[in-house]
């Protein structure tokens, strides 16, 4: 080795005088692709989540003894599946061949979608949750015996039917402000799982239209 | 990051990242991630630029532990897999530069530790040992020593000695 390696530093940038900067042009492309795929990935394993546990929660009301509850969740998951199942179709539809920013973009515009969506079936499912569990507590047989011992002593409960009214009006309050409230909890739902998340997406896309500046 | 500010205070130093950037990757592919993503990082970087130290520095010091973070983070991911090789169908980028002399070395400064690797480009950038210290936070006399090493160990794998 007759070179030392200062003169080979040297003398080789000289010679091949190629060090010419790559084009900034694709800077986001990997950090979008893992940043989508992380989004979807966390979408399916929710929906799977909802797939696998709507029945098997099913099975075990029914094993409890108070079936209504498994099955009025099991048609609300099940409409929650399908809707959004649905909404990952329109995923697909986004042109993958977009440059970065744009495809950053309309998987935002599809997730701002899907989210709002999410967001108005809330009001409805979080206080039919919790009607589903009351009703089917409800008629189940252990509480439907507490119900008749407590019917058959002489007390001072207001009967509609056979429904003692002053305790349907908790439940009715309860549901109503479910579904007031619903969306926000929504809200905090996804803020505690996909937050982080969505907080990147968010500063990848504010970095990239600085960068369009 | 306005064209500007790439123009005015990343272009003039890109033969900085570009050396720092190829000594840290083995393919294109990696080398132009590596290189941009330093790109990125001095701009947003830029506010925290404190003017005791020369822009040149500051890009260096940025450089430097962009590629590290990065290529501890392939690390990472790679053992995820059973192999740590480079994934088929890439091919191992090892004539970058048309001088066969330079690729020679870089591919002998590619087989140094991560640390080793950045103490010998800024030396051959002929940094001062204090520079070089006040860049890696160690002392000049531990830095002297140890490209004395580095350079030792360089001329061996070049010479075939050492693999």
């Amino acid at each position: 080795m007759d070179k030392t390696i200062e003169n080979i530093w040297k003398e080789g940038f000289i010679k091949s005088g190629d060090l010419t900067a790559p084009k900034i042009n694709d800077l986001y492309n990997q950090k979008s692709i893992h940043i989508i795929d992380k989004i979807k990935r966390m979408n399916k394993i929710n929906l799977i989540a909802i797939a696998i546990g709507a029945p098997l929660f099913l099975v075990i009301t029914c094993f409890m003894h108070f079936p209504i509850t498994g099955m009025a969740t099991f048609v609300i998951l099940a409409v929650i599946l399908y809707v959004n199942r649905n909404l990952m179709k329109g995923f697909d539809t986004i042109d993958k061949g977009n440059n970065s920013y744009e495809y950053l973009n309309s998987f935002n515009t599809w997730l701002k979608l899907q989210l709002s969506i999410n967001r108005k079936m809330a009001g409805f499912y979080y206080p039919a949750l919790f009607l589903a569990v009351v009703i089917g507590l409800w008629f189940s047989p252990g509480v439907q015996q507490i119900f008749q011992e407590i019917l058959a002593k002489p007390n001072e409960i207001y009967l509609l039917g056979n429904f003692p009214i002053l305790w349907t009006i908790p439940v009715i309050i309860i549901s109503i402000v479910l579904a007031f409230l619903g969306g926000r909890l929504y809200d905090f739902d996804v803020r505690i799982v996909y937050g982080p998340v969505y907080k990147k997406l968010e500063d990848i896309l504010s970095d990239m239209e600085d960068l369009r500046k | 990051m306005s064209y500007d500010f790439y123009k005015t205070f990343i272009l003039p130093y890109s033969a900085i990242i570009i050396k720092i950037c190829r000594a840290y990757t083995n393919t294109q592919e990696d080398f132009e991630d590596y290189y941009q993503e330093v790109c990125l990082q001095v701009w947003k970087s830029k506010d925290n630029f404190r003017k005791d130290s020369k822009w040149s520095t500051w890009v260096y010091q940025i450089s430097l532990n962009v590629c590290l973070i990065l290529l501890k983070k392939k690390k990472n991911n790679q053992k995820h897999f059973a192999s740590d090789t480079i994934p088929d169908g890439v091919l191992e980028d090892t004539d970058a530069f048309s001088d066969e002399d330079l690729n020679h070395l870089y591919s002998a400064i590619k087989k140094l530790s991560e640390v080793d690797r950045a103490v010998i480009l800024l030396y051959l950038e002929e940094k001062p040992y204090q520079e070089i210290a006040d860049i890696m936070g160690s002392n000049s006399n531990n830095i002297g020593v140890r490209i004395k090493r580095i350079k030792e160990r360089l001329k061996k794998i070049l010479d075939g000695q050492d693999y």
